[in-house]
């Protein structure tokens, strides 16, 4: 029985921040030489282009997710969201380096999307480049899949995504320098804000990722794939988050506010995800074998046959059995270190189930899983495109203070906790 | 089930409020009590914490009922599927485990669910039909209403009647009674 504990007077990032900065930017340059190497030894760059979309998601799920789960944090309330709010909103700022990433997306555009590389389908058929199947889904979906529309619809959702970002950031600010007579107020304000922006965020990315990842495979929908990705969003975000406190745990002023109960709180909420998670991946991919649709089920035998079984295998372990199992035990969850690597581990298998996402929807890979110096570039670009990320968020992890301060929760969170067994 | 026996079953201090039973409590642990219990009429974390709260085998049993129900269900759609009445359904394999998943997980829930109840009454002994400690008439009036109790246990190899008497008096309890078996 202690008495509460009171916030150091600094609240800034330790100094190890800008120690984290340096080695993402130095395994950057690393992997970014790695990556041209192997282009090389590949005699094409073709992978690279494939391997800078699962670079792309994974910063953007980063990011973006980053700004959602704000947005929860802030209707839901919580102690845990006052442990994670600096950390998201660092993570949200981020987005300029999103959009330029898409941007290069974008000018590869006709290498990733036969929609794009194809404008008149049935000239391309004619010369034995695409099948009929294709040909006819190139015309069909021609209205929402062309060029122009890739554009308009990216530069509408980062608009989007940016007014949020600056909205949520900005009032944060203003919200600590203002005194607790007006915390009420915030809160409704936040709340107001980002009720409506969950939404938003839900149909903006939906459309973001059919546009970026499903229509790589132009024949393929299924409705799920915008939840699919919004709860892996979720996955990641909260893997990141949390190993970021851990990490910053180290040192004030988050040594002083984190207490077993947030932590182990946290990892409930992990576990929620990675169940979810495997529950949508899952539901997906019961519907469409039990259907058993020539439209649909393609697509799974593109990443089932030809060895891709044993990726498909191992995303399941991966993704779900090891984080699942290892986060069942309440002492992993509430051991600081063991949590960490359970975090890390869970941002590794994304990455993977990406992998398993991109690269069947080739036709040189469908069902074909096969090795070559490019399919490495799979290791090489992500590694580079979030290292530089990271960078860019350990920055910003630095230029605000770590805790906000008008909140109701901070009193409780400097309370002593109780036991836990 | 504890066997019928004969004697004391322990000391009881009756406490107004729950800061003086805490005290108590975490008192009685340092002084190397550990039969003892608190007994409050809402859940007092403070209390549990004092008098050395430990895990127990709940999540143990938990988990072995819920591997129990997965295998249970998913042994049992196949035996079904392939031995007992072998349908063919749109042309799949006998044995399509993607379609024995749902129930098989539904099963390990709901096994889990039941193991966490049924074992968590069976390792804390419910539900029991007696208690020494109803014996004691502030017990029965207090314990669920507004009094905050602490039992010292006659098992402990520290008891002795009049010294834990005297012990617990020195906390300024509204009372301290011997219970009876």
């Amino acid at each position: 029985m202690g008495h509460a504990k009171t916030l150091p007077a600094d609240l800034s990032a330790p100094g190890f921040v800008r120690g984290w900065q340096a080695r993402s930017l130095v395994v950057a340059v690393l992997f970014t030489v790695t990556a041209v190497v192997l282009a090389t030894l590949d005699h094409s760059a073709e992978h690279i282009y494939r391997a800078w979309v699962v670079g792309l998601m994974m910063c953007f799920g980063f990011s973006v997710g980053g700004l959602a789960l704000l947005m929860v944090q802030h209707v839901t309330g919580g102690k845990w969201g006052l442990l994670l709010r600096r950390p998201l909103e660092a993570m949200t700022r981020t987005l300029p380096l999103v959009f330029v990433y898409w941007i290069v997306t974008g000018l590869w555009m006709k290498k990733l999307f036969l929609w794009a590389r194809f404008s008149d389908a049935a000239a391309a058929l004619k010369a034995g480049l695409i099948n009929e199947t294709e040909a006819h889904a190139i015309e069909w979906k021609r209205p929402m899949l062309n060029p122009e529309a890739f554009w308009i619809v990216g530069l509408i959702c980062f608009a989007i995504w940016a007014f949020y970002t600056w909205k949520l950031n900005s009032w944060s600010l203003q919200r600590d320098a203002d005194g607790p007579s007006t915390t009420a107020y915030w809160i409704r304000k936040f709340d107001n804000l980002s009720g409506f922006g969950i939404v938003v965020y839900a149909l903006t990315m939906t459309a973001a990722v059919i546009y970026w990842v499903m229509s790589m495979d132009v024949t393929w929908y299924s409705s799920v794939y915008g939840l699919l990705f919004l709860v892996g969003e979720g996955y990641q975000v909260l893997a990141l988050a949390v190993l970021t406190a851990l990490s910053l745990s180290k040192a004030e002023p988050i040594k002083t506010i984190l207490r077993k109960t947030e932590q182990y709180d946290l990892g409930k909420f992990m576990m929620a995800f990675v169940m979810l998670n495997i529950y949508l991946a899952f539901s997906q991919f019961l519907i469409i074998w039990s259907g058993n649709l020539p439209e649909e089920i393609v697509w799974y035998m593109n990443r089932i046959n030809g060895h891709w079984g044993i990726i498909i295998t191992l995303d399941f372990i991966f993704h779900w059995l090891i984080p699942f199992s290892l986060l069942l035990s309440r002492d992993i969850k509430t051991n600081k270190k063991r949590l960490m690597r359970v975090a890390q581990w869970m941002i590794f298998a994304k990455a993977f189930d990406l992998f398993w996402l991109v690269e069947p929807n080739f036709k040189d890979a469908a069902g074909n899983l096969h090795f070559s110096w490019g399919i490495l570039e799979y290791i090489a670009v992500p590694v580079a495109m979030v290292s530089l990320w990271v960078a860019y968020y350990s920055w910003q992890l630095t230029r605000r203070p770590l805790v906000q301060t008008n909140d109701p929760h901070l009193a409780e969170i400097l309370e002593p906790e109780h036991a836990h067994a | 089930m504890a066997l019928p026996r004969e004697g004391i079953y322990g000391l009881l201090a009756e406490f107004e409020t729950p800061t003086e039973l805490v005290i108590a409590a975490k008192a009685a642990h340092d002084a190397g009590w550990r039969r003892l219990d608190c007994y409050s009429p809402y859940p007092l974390e403070e209390a549990a914490e004092v008098i050395g709260f430990h895990r127990n085998r709940v999540p143990l049993v938990t988990l072995i009922g819920g591997l129990m129900g997965l295998c249970a269900m998913f042994s049992l759609e196949t035996w079904i599927s392939t031995l007992a009445y072998p349908l063919n359904i749109a042309g799949r394999p006998t044995y399509s485990w993607p379609a024995f998943i749902v129930p098989a997980y539904e099963w390990t829930i709901l096994f889990a669910g039941l193991s966490a109840a049924f074992g968590m009454l069976a390792l804390n002994g419910l539900p029991s039909l007696y208690h020494p400690l109803f014996n004691a008439p502030s017990f029965r009036n207090g314990a669920t209403v507004d009094k905050f109790f602490l039992c010292l246990e006659a098992t402990d190899p520290k008891f002795d009647a009049s010294e834990a008497k005297a012990f617990l008096e020195g906390f300024h309890p509204n009372s301290v009674v011997e219970v009876e078996y």
